[in-house]
């Protein structure tokens, strides 16, 4: 397959014009410099034809979606069966009263119970990840009654309010401080800075595999350090598996690799299937004790709707059944052992490949290497995106339906970019339709401002 | 490649650009940096000190401790300081290398998109 062809979706009509119209109106309507910026970079795509792991661009090109809006399609874009369900959940549901009691939500419990560890058997639902990391962050305060809470350093857990707090990224918090107090920030991975920890902590929170901040997988024994750190001192271990989980390091949750087992688990992104937003916060049944006398402490409208607990036991039933945890595993190793391949063939790119499963992290030689090559992939068929809190480091999570052909184009995507990087190619220059703005005059000193 | 007396009356052009307009300040009110720039094709250096979206400070050689270095040819400089390219496209062909963080590299190119939406 070569890595620039593009295959027509039947009944898919590309539509350039309607794309320009898109991008104009966006840039009018929503925000002109992010606009300005993705097309510089090549990734000013409007989202048409969406199919399993591909995604096809408005104007006709193909894409193998390796971003995945950060690990939420994990059972492909569109899944046919999860899009009969919700189909069929919309012909007789509605969001529900959040108020009342409902069959969705307590079958999609149950079956969250049974996919997490033993010990996890309560869940409160929200609508995204940032609302589920706020409730776990509430949760712990109100069970625990101590106000501290740990996190790390280029951490990410969403934007709201408690989850910003816990950001381990200045840039995130800084335009919005004061923030909530009593956030301690510490090295992911460096089990001696666990000795801030004292019984004034109430949780400790992190992401097992930081993503945002680069597919970061913590040394050995690290998670089993953070969890003994958290039981001598009687503090919760709040596990953010919202990129890492639902099957995305090819086990159901990125713990598993570690053996440890947190109080309080979080999921969003995938578990709405590419349709619908929903997360749950997910805990013991002696943190449920919180709850017990505040059964309204906390309240989200739309959080865990009926429609969306509908689709995601579909979801769920899907992962099962068609063993995309096993193929993560399967897949991941395939695509590893072609990261190295390419890392040792390209030193002068390539520093470090890392990761587990289908969460795979590039790490290129410098900064601007990580947008760089997010523009060339794009012009060979593949979208992805650098992390957040880590340009050099690329993030490649194709969603868990990928078969070896997709591995095989992506790893030869990667190829061709990392030609295209070091032949120093890039966004062709356009002359503007207007005359230099250079003044035509001989040159004058005049430094020396303020 | 552009001579040191070319660069400073570009520099000096982009600091009233940005000084003068008053959505940009507004918008940089929270930006304190240090930049040091380094022509690639010459031995000029020159920084600039921009206190809350202010530009209060530039000039020949090197000043402080930089939050961002921005290297690139003389010409290059020129033409952005006078508005004459899209530096995130220079950016992405690797013909003007930062370092600092990401958002600062938004924040520069930004600051040109503000003073000339059709660059």
């Amino acid at each position: 397959m070569a890595p620039t062809a593009s295959s027509p979706v039947p009944g898919f009509v590309p539509d350039p014009d309607a794309k320009r119209a898109a991008l104009e109106d966006f840039a009018t309507f929503l925000n002109p410099q992010k606009v300005r910026v993705l097309r510089a970079a090549g990734l000013d795509l409007i989202e048409a034809e969406r199919s399993g792991p591909w995604v096809f661009d408005l104007d006709g090109r193909r894409f193998l979606d390796c971003f995945t809006s950060a690990g939420s399609f994990n059972v492909g874009r569109r899944h046919p069966r999860v899009v009969r369900a919700a189909h069929e959940a919309i012909d007789r549901l509605d969001h529900g009263n959040f108020l009342l009691c409902s069959r969705e939500k307590a079958a999609l419990a149950r079956k969250l119970a049974e996919i997490t560890p033993p010990s996890l058997e309560c869940t409160m639902f929200g609508t995204g990840g940032g609302e589920a990391v706020d409730f776990a962050l509430k949760l712990a305060r109100g069970a625990t009654r101590r106000s501290r809470i740990v996190s790390t350093v280029n951490g990410y857990h969403g934007h709201t309010g408690f989850a910003l707090s816990a950001a381990g990224r200045e840039q995130y918090r800084h335009p919005f401080e004061p923030l909530m107090p009593g956030f301690t920030l510490v090295p992911f991975g460096d089990v001696a800075a666990l000795e801030v920890l004292d019984d004034s902590v109430a949780a400790v929170i992190l992401e097992p595999i930081q993503g945002e901040g680069g597919i970061v997988v913590p040394p050995p024994g690290y998670l089993a350090a953070v969890r003994r750190a958290c039981d001598r001192v009687g503090a919760l271990l709040i596990l953010d598996e919202i990129q890492t989980g639902f099957g995305r390091t090819g086990r159901w949750w990125a713990s598993e690799h570690f053996d440890v087992v947190p109080d309080v688990m979080t999921t969003a992104k995938s578990l709405g299937g590419s349709l619908v937003p929903i997360s749950a916060t997910i805990f013991t049944e002696e943190l449920r004790e919180f709850l017990i006398p505040n059964p309204f402490i906390h309240l989200s409208t739309f959080g865990g709707s009926d429609v969306a607990c509908a689709v995601a036991l579909e979801v769920i039933a899907v992962m099962e059944e068609e063993g995309l945890v096993e193929n993560a595993a399967t897949m991941g190793e395939r695509l590893h052992a072609g990261l190295r391949q390419f890392a040792a063939a390209h030193p002068d790119v390539v520093k470090e490949v890392r990761g587990l499963g289908l969460m795979a992290g590039v790490e290129y030689g410098e900064d601007s290497m990580g947008p760089r090559m997010s523009f060339h992939l794009a012009r060979h068929g593949v979208l992805a995106i650098y992390s957040g809190n880590q340009p050099a480091v690329m993030r490649l999570m194709p969603s868990l339906v990928v078969g070896e052909q997709e591995i095989d184009f992506l790893l030869e995507a990667l190829e061709a970019a990392a030609s295209d990087l070091l032949a120093g190619k890039g966004p062709e220059e356009v002359a503007p339709n207007r005359a230099r703005r250079r003044p035509v005059r001989p040159a004058a000193s005049a430094l020396g401002q303020g | 490649m552009a001579n040191w007396d070319e660069l400073a009356e570009a520099l000096a052009d982009y600091t009233v650009s940005c000084n003068t307009n008053e959505r940009l300040r507004k918008m940089q009110r929270d930006w304190s940096r240090v930049l040091h720039f380094e022509c690639s094709d010459s031995r000029d250096r020159f920084f600039m000190v921009v206190d809350r979206g202010e530009i209060v400070r530039t000039g020949e050689g090197h000043e402080g401790v930089p939050d961002i270095v921005v290297t690139t040819e003389s010409e290059t400089f020129c033409d952005m300081f006078w508005g004459d390219l899209n530096p995130v496209q220079k950016y992405l062909r690797g013909e003007i290398q930062v370092k600092g963080s990401q958002e600062d590299v938004m924040r520069l190119d930004a600051i040109s998109y503000v003073i000339w939406p059709d660059v």
